[in-house]
């Protein structure tokens, strides 16, 4: 009879299906061997998805249309799909004036008008459409690329594509400003993935990651508890060999370490400039601007730190998200005085920090809103053309696309899907999205289903 | 104007749909017979091959395992040592680390006679079954609430998972079980418990835990989607099939065609949603015709006094265009009605209702109406009628009551909410009879049905209200159901006639009679419920062109897959859903597909990897099982010995394949380096409930405590949202499994999650097991584990003064075994430096207290060998 001998490290490169203990996180993520990207020369290393949950109003703020303002309160001249509520009224012109903007002249509206100092950055996509009327399964599509709650988040998948290009930070986060959508932190999982794409959820009350605080007086305590447990771990590798998982589960004891330090360091502000804080909107006297300046700085400092993906989630200004079945008025303007602001300033930023060339920005909801009123002060849910924009990382700056019809009802020129962004995202990211695939239940899954086409007219 | 070629189109659609929207949307051409034929012959749908082990002598399992490693020249690695086994076996079975009385006996005379007695004294713990429940919720999606926008509350989803312990507890075969939850509601012989509730029915809440969407614009989509997740969960965990994929067209690799999977949708579409009582349905059962019995005599003692009733005229005038949908009259018509309250007929006699406050008043309606108050309130009642097309926009719903509801469920879709659904729910809170009338104009042509619920049926998406939370004196009358034309009810004659206050009081045979009523009512217990299947209106299937609920294609008769029945043979299925002949149809064969699909569930609980590793899908596209002939042996050996489970469990444990150490030589190592040979046990880390359930253990905090209503989550480890679970729980879970803990969609346990607890979305075999930090920030700084640990040194008490002692307790207690020098060494230096970090005694709880910290943070702890 052999007797039990001491692992190698050849061991742990033979045997890959069981973790790679002493490489970078990045590859501890692919311990199947993962996908092999990129699969072109990327346009941009990562993604901050501002992500609207409710669905804002094209109408009111970036699709501009002259009959919307004639027809002001007239019956609707085209015939209406069935909406939510079915409490459909007539025509709702724009309750704020359009402008055209910067040397691209592009329209956007008074209610944000920091956002349109920086037009000339924007890749507006005026004619999205998606697929579901209710909030949970079209927050699961814009998410996941399916209505249904399981399957992973876009983040997911980028972060299993591309991995996080950190030691020290998980590679998709999630700023939750604190709604978080109908459909749950769904909206952010791994569905079949390696858990570890899971988006990570940083709170901006509280601990920003949860057990992120040791309980210990003072770290050095802690740190004399972890030598014990690292001397007791490597005794029992070193009396019982053959563990790969316990090997690979204590380099990732080691990273939540380093978390506990790096997820203060991120979250401290101190390293910004008073100018650049101002900028962001933290000393704003309206409390959801303080929140979503941070959430946009942070994301910042997320993306310079390697994080592959980070999406930020609204505040809550009182009026049920950008979901204005009525209200519109007053939701409309806490929702963008929140947003406006520090959105300009990320973009700045980022733009003079370099980073804006390599990372996509992009802002949008799961749908649009009806240009008919849901009885006289609200907008009902529409799927059928809306707005989205996308600013860095390769999408070409300063251009409209597509169209709705003259009501901005549906999408009339060049329709985009939800799959189609996503399968331009991914390109941009160097990721042919057909062959970013994970078999599960017997079938080669993909966050585009079978469908999506990049769309090059939105490339710089 | 329309081109002419569209124009053309249409009036072909009208006279040709299916073969027009087969061309038109390009439906793939079914899979023809040859090519089924050739996919027949995948392993799976094949009889199991008729074999022996390889040498007679000793254990079989070993036999086919031994013979596979000499062939390949591959060593078998050593026996692991005891507590090694010990400790695996107490994780394996019971999902626990072993306690200090099995440490001692076993390890005092680790013989193969004492293993096999420690392998007998789990299997009959009730811990076995609260274990391996765990795994079949991870098959069933298992889940408390509704998921979606407002996470609505599935009521008494936790009686299933109690029915699934005491089930497994009971070793109940397994073929039995599965026909529980195909058809439990309709088994000739139910199972009934000691105190009579009907276990078999309470299989079937499986079937309700899909996610559901509140208010969907598309009624017809979400039932279809509903459904398919039901063939899914069907699919995967009885049959390990993808029979799902079948949905938009044939199978893409297995033997399915896209017609069985319609003809399975049948059955669904011809059962439904009911909240049924515990007690198994009969009306007139003693204790139901005793109240009954008493109610008459109550009325007798009435008119015995001279107090009678007469019956008041009655009739509705119908007018041209309207259509009876259904009508109390006459032996009471063609309802469905499910648990006991509205009786066995309908009733056209006076009755009383007893109130604290009131002398017992007879009261009684015009002509013959479907009556839940008669017996009184403890038992509920539902009521419906069969399934309509909707012709006419109205329909009108003759009624009286208070404390109950009338719902027109329309297209399947059992969650009426609004802001679309909310006119088809309705509220009966008048005594006086009066019509209900309903504007369906919306859904003219869908497929529609009258529900009416007495007061104690909760409903889908009653928010969180528990099962027993009901309103206790309420009923509900219903007379007739009427499709019209008109928005206006038809003309009605008759009221509700109500005895007066007799002048000289109520006369003595009447308290009396009253009396006897109330203690005939006393006697019938109160109906908890459940989420259940119930009968409808038996109709088959369309198949769905591309998986398109809009596009209707040929109608697929409703039988079992043709790949096992070997013909196209619709079930007879006379009346109602033909659930029972589908339960049937699943077991027909001598080789049913379910007995190699759980032999190759529990083979993946017990060595971390299924003989085939796809447990979910046994299909084309999974991976072939690595020893054919070991998993045939099993799944012949499972069936021979009745389907039993501890039988199945007590084989493969007492295996020596089982009991090897996880390391072996290196020559094994490189011929066999996934360890399909089974030369070795694996390491695994273990599961979430069992990470959390050792601490509880170890610590002292477990409560030996079984059954009942979920503990809810502390709010403070959750992330609000809408659908805020309304209590808050405390840290520890009150110290009660992890299988008790709340199960809510969108409010799960972040650290079972962190753990990898499944999305309870589909059936997950095999959970991932996952390396994230979110694990390593849990084990070193969550709250539950610092109070764990806290009381476990509390829990050591004196044995902290001897530190030699005190180690080989918490060792023991966490690892089953004694430390060696080194780790005593670092240990006590450790204490030391601790109590001068606290500024105490060494045999101070708080020192102790980051001493065992750190063993459970070690991955020792988290890991079985």
């Amino acid at each position: 009879m052999s007797t039990p001998r001491q692992p190698t490290r050849r061991d742990f490169l033979r045997r890959a299906a069981n973790g790679f203990a002493m490489l970078p996180f990045a590859q501890l993520l692919h311990d199947d061997g993962g996908p092999r990207v990129p699969h072109h020369a990327p346009r941009a290393k990562a993604v901050i998805f501002l992500y609207m949950d409710g669905g804002p109003s094209p109408q009111d703020l970036f699709d501009y249309k002259p009959r919307l303002v004639a027809d002001d309160g007239k019956p609707f001249a085209m015939k209406k799909e069935p909406t939510q509520f079915q409490k459909d009224g007539n025509t709702l012109g724009p309750r704020w004036p359009f402008r055209q903007r910067g040397e691209s002249g592009q329209w956007i509206s008074d209610l944000l008008p920091n956002l349109a100092t920086v037009a000339d950055r924007l890749c507006v996509i005026r004619s999205m459409v998606a697929e579901f009327s209710e909030h949970t399964n079209a927050n699961y599509f814009l998410h996941t690329g399916h209505g249904l709650q399981g399957r992973p988040s876009m983040g997911a998948w980028i972060d299993y594509g591309l991995g996080s290009a950190s030691q020290e930070l998980p590679g998709f986060v999630v700023l939750n400003g604190g709604l978080i959508p109908p459909g749950g932190v769904d909206n952010f999982h791994s569905g079949f993935l390696p858990a570890q794409t899971q988006g990570s959820v940083f709170r901006m009350r509280g601990d920003v990651v949860a057990n992120i605080a040791p309980r210990e007086k003072n770290s050095t305590w802690q740190q004399r508890k972890l030598e014990l447990v690292r001397a007791l771990d490597a005794h029992g590798l070193q009396r019982d060999a053959g563990g790969d998982a316990i090997e690979a589960a204590i380099a990732n004891q080691e990273l939540a370490f380093r978390m506990q330090a790096a997820v203060p360091e991120l979250t401290s502000l101190d390293g910004e400039s008073p100018r650049l804080q101002a900028l962001y909107g933290l000393h704003d006297e309206f409390e959801h601007t303080r929140t979503f300046g941070r959430q946009c700085l942070l994301a910042r400092r997320l993306v310079e730190r390697g994080v592959r993906f980070v999406e930020l989630t609204c505040p809550n200004t009182g009026f049920d998200r950008w979901d204005q079945h009525d209200n519109l008025v007053k939701g409309l303007e806490n929702n963008c005085r929140a947003v406006d602001r520090p959105i300009a300033a990320l973009l700045l930023d980022l733009q003079a920090r370099g980073m804006l060339d390599e990372t996509i920005v992009l802002w949008g909801g799961e749908f649009g809103r009806t240009p008919f009123a849901q009885a006289t002060n609200g907008r009902d849910h529409n799927p059928y053309g809306f707005t989205m924009w996308a600013a860095g990382g390769g999408f070409r700056p300063g251009t409209s696309f597509g169209a709705t019809d003259e009501f901005g009802y549906k999408a009339a020129v060049d329709p985009v899907t939800i799959h189609d962004l996503h399968a331009t995202v991914l390109h941009l990211l160097g990721i042919d999205h057909e062959r970013l695939t994970y078999r599960f239940g017997g079938r080669d899954l993909r966050l585009t289903d079978v469908y999506g086409t990049v769309h090059r007219q939105l490339l710089a | 104007m329309p081109s002419p070629t569209r124009h053309a189109a249409g009036l072909l659609a009208a006279l040709l749909p299916t073969a027009l929207a087969a061309a038109q949307n390009g439906l793939p051409a079914a899979i023809d017979g040859a090519e089924f034929a050739a996919r027949r012959q995948h392993w799976a749908w094949l009889p199991l091959a008729e074999v022996a082990p390889p040498t007679a002598d000793g254990d079989p399992i070993d036999a086919f395992v031994n013979a596979r490693l000499q062939a390949q020249g591959v060593a078998a690695a050593p026996p692991a040592a005891p507590h090694t086994l010990l400790r695996r076996l107490w994780f394996d079975l019971v999902g626990l680390p072993p306690d200090e009385v099995a440490l001692t006996r076993f390890l005092s005379e680790p013989s193969d006679a004492a293993y096999e007695r420690e392998v007998d004294l789990l299997l009959a713990s009730p811990a076995f079954a609260e274990r391996q429940a765990r795994h079949w919720l991870d098959l069933v999606r298992y889940a408390e609430t509704l998921g979606h926008e407002a996470d609505y509350a599935i009521p008494g989803a936790w009686r299933y998972r109690d029915y699934v312990i005491r089930a497994i507890d009971a070793d109940v075969p397994f073929d039995r079980f599965v026909r529980e939850h195909v058809a439990g509601d309709l088994l000739p012989q139910p199972r009934c418990a000691a105190n009579g509730d009907d276990e078999s029915v309470q299989a079937t809440a499986f079937w309700w835990f899909a996610e559901q969407t509140h208010s969907p614009v598309d009624a017809r989509q979400q039932t279809s989607d509903r459904i398919d997740n039901q063939i899914d969960v069907f699919g995967k965990a009885v049959l390990g099939m993808t029979v799902a994929c079948a949905r938009c067209h044939d199978h893409k690799f297995d033997a399915i065609r896209a017609d069985d999977y319609y003809a399975l949708a049948g059955f669904l579409r011809s059962s439904r949603y009911v909240q049924k009582s515990l007690f198994a349905y009969d009306p007139s059962g003693p204790e139901f015709a005793a109240a009954i019995a008493a109610q008459r005599a109550l009325t007798a003692a009435w008119g015995a006094a001279g107090c009678e009733i007469e019956a008041p005229a009655a009739a509705v005038d119908l007018r041209d265009g309207d259509v009876v949908i259904a009508t109390a009259e006459g032996d009471g018509g063609d309802w469905i009605r499910d648990n006991d309250a509205f009786g066995a007929a309908p009733w056209q006699e006076p009755w009383c209702s007893l109130e604290a406050d009131a002398p017992p008043t007879l009261r009684r309606l015009p002509g013959a109406w479907w009556h839940s108050g008669v017996a009184g309130t403890a038992r509920q009642g539902v009521l419906a009628t069969q399934t309509f097309t909707v012709a006419q926009p109205f329909v009108h719903v003759r009624v009286a009551g208070r404390g109950c509801r009338v719902q027109v469920v329309v297209d399947g879709l059992n969650l009426l909410r609004n802001p679309i659904y909310g006119g088809l729910h309705r509220p009966v809170d008048r005594e006086e009879p009066h019509w209900l009338t309903f504007d369906l104009r919306a859904w003219r042509g869908s497929p529609a049905y009258v529900q009416c619920l007495d007061q104690r049926a909760p409903d889908l998406a009653d928010e969180q209200r528990g099962t027993d939370e009901y309103p206790a004196d309420a009923w509900l009358a219903v007379q007739a159901v009427i499709a019209s034309e008109h928005g206006e009810p038809p003309a009605t004659k008759g009221t509700l006639q109500v005895q007066a206050a007799p002048a000289d009081g109520v006369p003595a045979d009447v308290v009396a009679a009253a009396e006897a009523l109330r203690r005939a009512r006393a006697a019938l217990r109160v109906a908890p419920t459940l989420p259940a299947m119930g009968e409808g209106t038996g109709v088959d299937a369309h198949v769905f062109l591309r998986g398109k609920h809009d596009l209707l294609g040929p109608v697929a008769p409703r039988r079992f897959l043709r790949a096992l029945t070997g013909d196209d043979a619709g079930i007879d299925a006379d009346c109602g859903s033909g659930r029972l002949a589908l339960a049937a149809a699943v077991f027909a064969t001598d080789d049913p597909l379910p007995a190699r699909v759980f032999v190759n569930r529990v083979w993946h609980h017990l060595f971390g990897d299924g003989l085939a590793r796809t447990v979910d899908n046994l299909g084309a596209l999974g991976e072939p099982p690595t020893d054919p002939a070991l998993l045939d042996w099993l799944a012949r050996d499972f069936i021979d010995h009745g389907w039993s489970r501890k039988h199945l469990f007590r084989r493969v444990v007492l295996s020596q394949t089982y009991r090897r150490a996880t390391v072996a030589d290196e020559v094994a190592e490189a011929r066999d380096p996934r360890n399909q040979l089974h030369h070795r046990q694996n390491v695994r880390r273990l599961e979430a409930e069992a990470v959390r359930d050792a601490l509880l253990a170890v610590s002292g905090l477990l409560k030996d405590e079984r059954f009942g209503p979920p503990v809810p989550l502390p709010h403070g480890q959750l992330v609000n949202a809408r659908g805020w679970p309304r209590d808050s729980g405390p840290i520890d879970g009150a110290g009660r499994r992890s299988i008790y803990l709340a199960v809510r969609r969108n409010f799960l346990s972040p650290m079972l999650q962190a753990f990898d607890l499944p999305t309870p979305f589909a059936t997950v075999g095999a959970r991932s097991v996952s390396n994230v930090p979110a694990q390593s920030l849990t084990l070193l700084n969550d709250e539950f584990v610092h109070l764990a640990c806290a009381a476990w040194a509390e829990r050591l008490g004196d044995a902290r003064a001897d530190f030699d002692q005190g180690l080989d307790r918490s060792y023991r207690a966490a690892f089953a075994r004694v430390p060696d020098a080194d780790e005593r060494a670092r240990c006590a230096a450790f204490l030391e430096a601790a109590a001068a970090e606290h500024g105490t005694s060494r045999d101070a709880a708080a020192p102790w207290a980051d001493l065992l910290h750190c063993l459970v943070v070690t991955k020792e702890f988290t890991f079985r060998r």
